[in-house]
């Protein structure tokens, strides 16, 4: 008897689900509003002892030292830019890891898994809704952020969006190896803290990399997120870059692409693997 | 005939039970706290990396000649800015994480299902809290000496004052930071989620305490704000006990405020803890949640 199966999927169906995970996620995070509060608030509130920090370091309100590394002397642009892009970048990067381990918790990962729909899909589905919440708080926190301490873009905002594609495009790559991890390990909040923090630091969110002591700097430049906040700033702000802003654009084209195959290679890999266990239910 | 059944309870109350009691939990949170050795990561890791991102960031504000740093030093009066960063974020992390584990202590019991039933034995309920303080305590004391061993040896900070006042200020400074983790306890029980006002009292603590940068540099508003929370006498005095030879009279200033504090946020934190105990017992929403 030859076993058929009684689901279709098609290209329509699978962007028919990816709405669906999409609306659901939507419905949750209005239903506690107070986190779209405390997702505005919280990164002005982490940026403000650095905004007094920068006044004691700086004379008649110019921060010169800063400015000899970054080339631009307004450091709360610099890292109210870095804020705004570190919100992006842990939407992707952890994201979809941590939506997994929602669901795990929830106790509807193993049914979600039966479904006839890509499971590298249903990890995209879960980061569109954050994408476009992140994108809303960020720019109320962007408004408030500048009326308090200032944001002074001069360069090319469309450049510097186009320039965020490849990186936000790579870092789907990291999450979805990241996923893969949290479905071995499933319990992964020590590594996204700890991880998230370090990622923060070495890639420049809050400084230039190049003030870093001279040790850190190559663990600083293996990273590419590094070059994406570097070229980013070049076009926005027009501070000093690390490479010609081209050759950078051109290691995040590579990035993303490696990334991409690289991260969904380990994530089918480790889930074939927790499938066998039979582990993919238990948390 | 008729016969009446006065009921007496079993238990029989008395100074030895309740701390008898009160041992008793502190020896059940100190077997939770070694039985997952996570935390031993992440002792050795949040003293480094929490306050490597202002460090790192202050570096960047000096300038590859310094220049910035110079001005810094000059409107401190610091003469070690790593040092000077470390104990405002030591604070920071201490307050931080006592609200999340004294805070939600209470909460933890009720979500596991215990909460109810521990609240019928004849025992003394606040010592529910004090309990979890003992072993909160004793690994604070490990947090701190461990980021000063990190940071001297990576970083080659030193104190140029005295081990035994600073010790002091801390020792002074354990009502306030408690006491407001025991005030905190009872709202927590009673509104249940509360994660968002550990956020709204740690960032009240980051922006006006001067955990990185002297309060004198604030607006005048944000100074007068910043005198009514402890923390900023706390940091204050840590930082003259780490890097001056100051003595006891000398940090009489912040040693005072920092007890009065102490003493309003124990009285206000009891009270609380009587006021919530009522209440559940009244709405009968402690085991809920």
């Amino acid at each position: 008897m030859q076993i058929t199966t009684l689901s279709q999927p098609s290209l329509k169906t699978q962007l028919r689900s990816l709405f669906v995970i999409a609306r659901k996620d939507w419905k949750v995070f209005w239903r506690y509003p107070l986190n779209a509060v405390s997702n505005v608030f919280q990164p002005i509130i982490w940026i403000t002892p650095v905004y007094f920090m920068g006044k004691a370091f700086s004379t008649n309100g110019q921060a010169t030292g800063f400015a000899a590394y970054s080339g631009s002397g307004d450091y709360m642009s610099y890292i109210l830019l870095g804020t705004v892009l570190t919100n992006f970048i842990l939407t992707v990067f952890w994201g979809m890891g941590l939506a997994l381990k929602e669901d795990m918790d929830a106790g509807v990962l193993e049914s979600n898994w039966l479904t006839p729909v890509s499971r590298l899909l249903i990890l995209v589905g879960r980061t569109l809704t954050s994408l476009l919440t992140t994108t809303i708080t960020s720019l109320v926190m962007l408004g408030i952020g500048a009326a308090l301490f200032g944001f002074k873009p001069t360069g090319s905002t469309l450049a510097a969006f186009l320039t965020a594609i490849p990186m936000l495009l790579g870092l789907y790559g990291f999450g979805f190896a990241f996923a893969g991890i949290v479905l071995l390990m499933r319990d992964a909040n020590t590594l996204i803290d700890v991880g998230s923090f370090l990622v923060q630091g070495f890639s420049g969110t809050n400084f230039p990399v190049k003030s870093l002591p001279y040790w850190l700097i190559p663990v600083s430049l293996m990273l590419p997120l590094t070059y994406g906040l570097d070229a980013i700033r070049g076009f926005l702000l027009k501070t000093n870059t690390l490479m010609p802003i081209n050759i950078e654009i051109i290691i995040l084209i590579v990035f993303m692409f490696v990334m991409l195959w690289g991260g969904a290679q380990i994530f089918y890999r480790v889930e074939r693997r927790v499938r066998k266990l039979g582990t993919l239910g238990q948390h | 005939m008729e016969t009446s059944l006065t009921p007496q309870s079993l238990g029989q109350r008395g100074l030895l039970s309740d701390i008898r009691a009160f041992l008793a939990i502190i020896r059940r949170e100190w077997t939770i706290f070694i039985r997952y050795p996570s935390w031993i990561i992440a002792m050795l890791i949040w003293p480094l990396i929490f306050p490597m991102l202002y460090i790192l960031t202050a570096r960047a504000l000096s300038g590859p000649d310094g220049s910035g740093l110079a001005v810094f030093m000059k409107t401190t009066g610091a003469t070690d800015y790593i040092g000077y960063i470390i104990i405002g974020t030591t604070v920071w992390m201490w307050q931080n994480i006592v609200l999340w584990d004294v805070g939600f202590a209470l909460r933890q019991e009720q979500m596991r299902g215990t909460l109810e039933s521990n609240w019928l034995s004849p025992t003394w309920r606040f010592s529910y809290l004090l309990g979890h303080t003992g072993p909160q305590i004793v690994s604070m004391a490990i947090f701190v000496l461990i980021t000063a061993i990190e940071f001297g040896l990576i970083f080659g900070v030193r104190l140029n004052g005295s081990g035994w006042m600073l010790a002091l200020v801390m020792l002074a400074a354990i009502p306030a930071i408690y006491g407001l983790g025991f005030a905190f306890a009872s709202l927590v029980i009673t509104v249940k989620e509360a994660n968002a006002f550990v956020f709204l009292i740690r960032g009240l603590v980051m922006i006006f305490c001067g955990i990185t940068f002297p309060i004198a540099i604030l607006p005048e508003w944000m100074q007068a704000v910043a005198k009514w929370m402890p923390q900023s006498y706390l940091i204050h005095a840590m930082r003259t006990a780490a890097f001056s030879n100051a003595g006891v009279n000398e940090l009489l200033p912040d040693l005072i405020p920092l007890l009065s504090f102490g003493t309003f946020w124990l009285v206000v934190g009891y009270l609380a803890f009587i006021w919530m105990e009522r209440r559940a017992r009244q709405t009968g929403a402690i085991g809920q949640y």
